[in-house]
């Protein structure tokens, strides 16, 4: 294991990261109860032996509805990390790679759309694709793309200039050559330490959608719409919607924390 | 964090209160002078236009600011208002509406017969987006016979006009406004009810001062009454409870138990004749065939579903359209829980492996989503394998909303047999959405319009209600009930079931 | 930093904002539904939606309703709300103050502590206190503000304790005591998010500053450590620490959209909700322009200080 992951914070971040991810994947499978199940006798209840964190306000078991609601969760922030990433890292090591007016439109481009507040752009996209889980995703990931594209490129910027590029080039390859062997594995780095701290953010702003009712709807047990939905009943049964807005800040918390250990563990300089 | 039921006799004894306060009114005690009023609310006052404001905060304000012709009273009978009196033709067919004397609008030009006209010329103008056209398009003129004299004729009979013009979007505006550019109604109002509106901030406060020259001689007793913006409802409720607050005009059902248990306030339960409605296409798989509608009716425990979505604030429903309230209603055989029954209907019409369907609903009001996720958990024993698909309320309104083969709709009440038909059920109502079209149906409803004699009526209601039931257009499974809240210091406040008139003229504070 | 490079920033702004507007007035032309579909709701029929369509201009081709604002904008006049009939100018302006009211009062506060607790864990490095402030830090960055928010308000809102009030919103001029009650927990909520990450970067410039040749330097020629810090150390992590606090105001305006709507705060989160929700074009695009304006600048301000902060930086 890196030294990064060897300190408290790199141990809790991969620790709770395990955690999140395990739940994501097999949490429906460990779901006690049918996550969608009334239970009409044991309604808005705390926890307890047979409920072990409480019920709703349909006696639904919160404990199954959160280990249901993991994947829509967590792989949501995955998702569109993922496409903003992959749509992002695109852009920027072309801007990056061709240079010239190609780079400069581009960049100007990016610069104007920087210049909206992400959770702002996000909700324009999302209003305008309709609401939705899918619609969210596609609006986080939209929002990510000129970050990210700006980060691809400077590093790639950085690492166009090193020796062995200059000698790739001096070696007469062709340019897809270069990049796709010399350049992008090198500008990996730093994208993936991005990458992982905007999980957390994706995550955020995701269950952000779903509590304005804009991303995952009912019936879904996506975190943030479980918190929207249980508002109503938060002075009869706190845990409604404790439960899923910590678990929110667990997963997010996650995500951070791995990629700060991340970028100690590639950055030795900056660990401390 | 405990298990709450709610307490059904101390919400009886309430129901109880509600209807007793009409009574009372303003008469018992002597109401005191004085005094302003803070109403809170959490959807946003929009616009001031009678014409087509739609929004719940809206009503209050325009029952204040201005009168109709007639109003509902709070017996849900049309009852005198602008007009102090009327008398309708034997056929039905023709209605002399008489006004007060000396009537003045807010800006001190008199109410005249002449601004009656502008005011129903205007409503029934294709070209003016106007809420009340549907229920009045049976006129066919409207003139005045002398300032004080208005006489509508009718294109059909119609016994229940009165009410009619009772509708809480046919007010009557001055002529002048009307003959200006109708985007200042949006904002100014110039009515002849009891207050005159003072300042109107659509995000926060809008206040209205007391009309000295309103025509009930002694009303209204407040000096002002304030309409205050939460639009999120635990602010609201906690607003409310802290006393900052004087009336809370819409009560979420999770909140009634913890305010009606609160010190210094009297929560209002009116039973109403609001519900949510299953819609089910008559010309679309697989609800064309009545076995499937009716298998549906026996996959839902309403009881259950008043229980959990309404908290026992509501009664539960058997399909019909009516509630208690309207007077030719009939006495509605109950559907019990039966997923057996369902199952067996299900497969007689051709699904012995059960059906499945996808249910949208709007997401807002959340009720919605709620009553079709309920009905997706109750009616899986039945064979059902619903899909409950929500959606924002803007993407529901363009693409289901009239569209869709089975979805989630949400009604107010109305003020009359007729109204409620003819909002959804006959051939030509103005928001049919089942492609029922049944010419029986509209036959029976027709025939009571152009009829006075009670027993006439009631029997052609009976006909047509039992029609309904047999056909089941709608799965209706609860009445929901309206719920206010206001401190104990607030003197005659009270509701109408169909919650669009508040008689704020009436209310006076204790203190 | 030339002049030169501010107009170059500021006409690409422009450019944006141009762009964006075209791209929300496209899409939502594309779209079912509009304005007066919402207005009438479900009371609307076929042909009282066609005469609020007449009424609001809605009839008319999308490219002649964009030319007519876009003329409007240029003339200055910001048009009317669809949904709200009033002047977009007037709406949005008060909601402008509104919001002004919150973010200034969340970012004055939030500098207030986060730069002296950033500054404090990279002194004590490695002790209890920067524990604390560490995990705090990393709590506070991983809740998005509407938990926060729903926490906060059972809390210190709920019935057991009622501290403050559960939203609303009082002005300044009517009444500072209202106001304050009134701001205490929407501005918590937005802080906590902007001193975790303020107080994150401050610790950790200080830190390397601390390590850095020249302090060591200092602390050789034997200066108290209180003046090295203070007269070093300190101005030399000041450049980062605005930056950050720039970047933060993109997070500041997103998260003022959530907790406006959820503390009942009359600004424009709430009306750009309100609008996104009743497809009021005008009051959208107005907000749009406003929010991107104001990250604009505070991003061109904070350049600004960092050059003068940092005579080392350069733009060009």
């Amino acid at each position: 294991m890196p030294k990064a992951f060897r300190t408290a914070t790199g141990t809790t971040g991969l620790g709770l990261l395990l955690l999140v991810m395990g739940a994501a994947t097999l949490g429906p499978l460990l779901a006690p109860y049918d996550p969608q199940a009334f239970h009409p006798a044991a309604r808005l209840q705390g926890p307890s032996a047979a409920h072990w964190l409480g019920t709703d306000q349909f006696g639904r078991d919160l404990l199954s509805r959160l280990l249901n609601g993991a994947p829509s969760t967590v792989y949501f922030g995955l998702g569109a990390t993922l496409l903003g990433v992959g749509a992002g890292s695109m852009i920027g090591v072309i801007a990056g790679t061709a240079g010239g007016w190609l780079d400069s439109v581009i960049m100007r481009i990016l610069d104007g759309l920087l210049a909206v507040p992400e959770l702002l752009f996000t909700l324009l996209i999302v209003t305008f694709l309709g609401g939705g889980m899918g619609q969210a995703m596609l609006a986080v990931a939209i929002a990510f793309t000129p970050g990210m594209a700006r980060i691809a490129r400077s590093s790639v910027l950085s690492i166009r200039t090193r020796e062995y590029v200059l000698a790739a080039v001096a070696r007469g390859e062709r340019s897809h050559y270069i990049v796709l062997r010399e350049v992008l594995p090198n500008a990996v780095g730093p994208i993936i330490v991005e990458a992982t701290i905007r999980v957390a953010f994706a995550i955020m702003i995701g269950a952000t959608l779903g509590f304005l009712g804009l991303g995952a709807q009912p019936p879904s047990t996506e975190w943030g719409l479980m918190v929207a939905e249980a508002r109503q009943f938060m002075f009869r049964n706190a845990w409604t919607v404790a439960v899923p807005g910590v678990a929110i800040a667990m997963a997010a918390m996650g995500f951070n924390l791995f990629g700060d250990a991340l970028r100690d563990s590639l950055d030795p300089r900056r660990s401390r | 964090m405990s298990f709450h039921k709610v307490p059904r006799r101390s919400a009886l004894l309430v129901m109880a209160l509600a209807l007793a306060v009409p009574n009372l009114g303003a008469a018992q005690d002597d109401p005191k002078m004085g005094g302003t009023l803070k109403i809170s609310h959490s959807t946003r006052i929009a616009t001031l236009n009678v014409l087509s404001l739609s929004g719940p905060a809206e009503y209050p304000v325009i029952d204040m600011a201005y009168s109709g012709l007639t109003r509902i009273g709070p017996d849900s009978q049309p009852m005198p208002d602008l007009a102090e009196s009327w008398e309708g033709s034997a056929d039905a067919t023709e209605f002399t509406f008489h006004l007060r004397e000396g009537v003045t609008f807010h800006d001190g030009t008199p109410a005249t017969a002449s601004d009656v006209v502008a005011t129903y010329e205007a409503i029934l103008n294709p070209d003016i987006p106007a809420s009340a056209a549907s229920v009045l398009n049976m006129i066919d003129t409207v003139e005045a016979v002398d300032d004080l004299t208005v006489k509508f004729s009718l294109k059909t009979p119609f016994a229940d006009f009165p009410t009619s013009t009772a509708h809480a979007n046919a007010r009557i505006m001055s002529e002048e406004a009307l003959a200006g550019d109708h985007a200042m109604l949006d904002t100014v109002v110039n009515g002849t009810g009891p207050f005159k509106m003072e300042s109107y901030d659509s995000a926060r406060i809008t206040r209205l001062v007391r009309n000295d020259d309103y025509f009930i001689e002694g009303k209204p007793y407040l000096d002002a009454v304030e309409m205050h913006l939460f639009p999120d409802l635990a602010a609201e409720t906690t607003n409310f409870l802290s006393g900052d607050i004087d009336v809370m005009l819409l009560v979420q059902q999770a909140d009634y138990e913890r305010i009606s248990s609160a010190p210094g306030v009297n929560a209002l339960r009116v039973p109403s004749g609001r519900y949510v409605n299953v819609v089910m296409r008559f010309d679309q798989e697989p609800f064309n065939d009545l076995r499937v509608r009716e298998a549906l009716a026996y996959a839902i425990d309403r009881q259950l579903l008043v229980d959990l979505v309404l908290e026992g604030l509501g009664r539960p429903a058997h399909d019909n359209i009516l509630s208690p309230e309207f007077k030719f209603r009939i006495d509605t055989p109950e559907k019990n829980y039966d997923p057996e029954r369902a199952k067996a209907l299900l497969a007689e019409a051709g699904h012995p492996d059960g059906l499945k369907l996808d249910l949208v609903a709007s997401n807002r009001p959340a009720i919605r989503a709620q009553v079709a996720i309920a009905i997706k958990q109750m009616a899986l024993p039945a064979g059902f394998d619903i899909n409950v698909e929500t959606m924002p309320h803007d993407t529901y309104l363009a693409n289901v909303w009239r569209k869709g083969g089975f979805y989630m709709a949400y009604w107010g009440m109305q003020p009359t047999e007729d109204a409620t038909f003819n909002l959804l059920l006959t051939s030509n109502a103005s928001y049919e959405d089942t492609g029922w079209m049944n010419d029986e149906f509209d036959a029976l409803v027709q025939a009571c319009r152009s009829t006075t004699i009670e027993s006439e009526r009631a029997d052609a209601y009976t006909k047509a209600q039992e029609l309904m039931l047999a056909e089941l257009p709608y799965i209706i499974a609860f009445y929901e009930d309206v719920l206010t809240a206001s401190r104990e210091h607030v003197q005659g406040y009270t509701l109408n079931p169909i919650n669009r008139y508040f008689y704020l003229e009436s209310v006076w504070l204790d203190e | 930093m030339t002049l030169g490079y501010l107009v170059r920033r500021l006409l690409a702004v422009i450019l944006v904002l141009f762009v964006v507007t075209f791209a929300v007035f496209a899409i939502t032309m594309i779209l079912p539904g509009n304005a007066a579909v919402m207005i009438l709701g479900e009371y609307g029929t076929e042909e009282a939606v066609a005469a609020m369509e007449r009424r609001l201009g809605l009839d008319r081709p999308w490219y002649v309703q964009y030319l007519d604002w876009i003329g409007g904008i240029l003339r200055g006049d910001l048009g009317q709300s669809l949904r709200l009939s009033l002047p977009v100018a007037d709406v949005v302006g008060d909601a402008f103050w509104n919001s002004a009211s919150l973010a200034v009062t969340a970012l004055v506060s939030v500098t207030v502590i986060a730069i002296p607790l950033g500054v404090l864990a990279a002194i004590k490095r490695g002790t209890v206190a920067d524990l604390i402030i560490g995990v705090f830090s990393y709590i506070g960055a991983s809740m998005p503000e509407f938990v926060t928010a729903t926490l906060l308000l059972i809390f210190l809102a709920g019935p057991a304790l009622g501290l403050f009030p559960a939203g609303g919103f009082v002005s300044p001029g009517e009444s500072l005591g209202g106001f304050t009650s009134h701001v205490v927990l929407p501005a918590a909520t937005l802080g906590l998010i902007l001193t975790a990450h303020i107080s994150r970067q401050v610790r950790s410039e200080m830190s390397e500053v601390l390590s850095s040749d020249y302090i060591r330097a200092a602390r050789l020629k034997g200066l108290r450590e209180r003046r090295v810090i203070r007269r070093h150390a300190l101005p030399n992590s000041l450049a980062p620490a605005v930056a950050v606090i720039s970047l933060d105001i993109g997070y500041l305006l997103g998260g003022i959209i959530v907790v406006e709507e959820i503390f009942a705060w009359p600004g424009l989160g709430r009306l750009l909700i309100y609008a996104l929700e009743n497809r009021d074009l005008p009051v959208i695009q107005a907000i749009t322009l406003v929010l991107a304006t104001v990250y604009a600048l505070s991003n061109l301000l904070s350049d600004i200080v960092i050059a003068i902060l940092d005579p080392r930086v350069r733009y060009a």
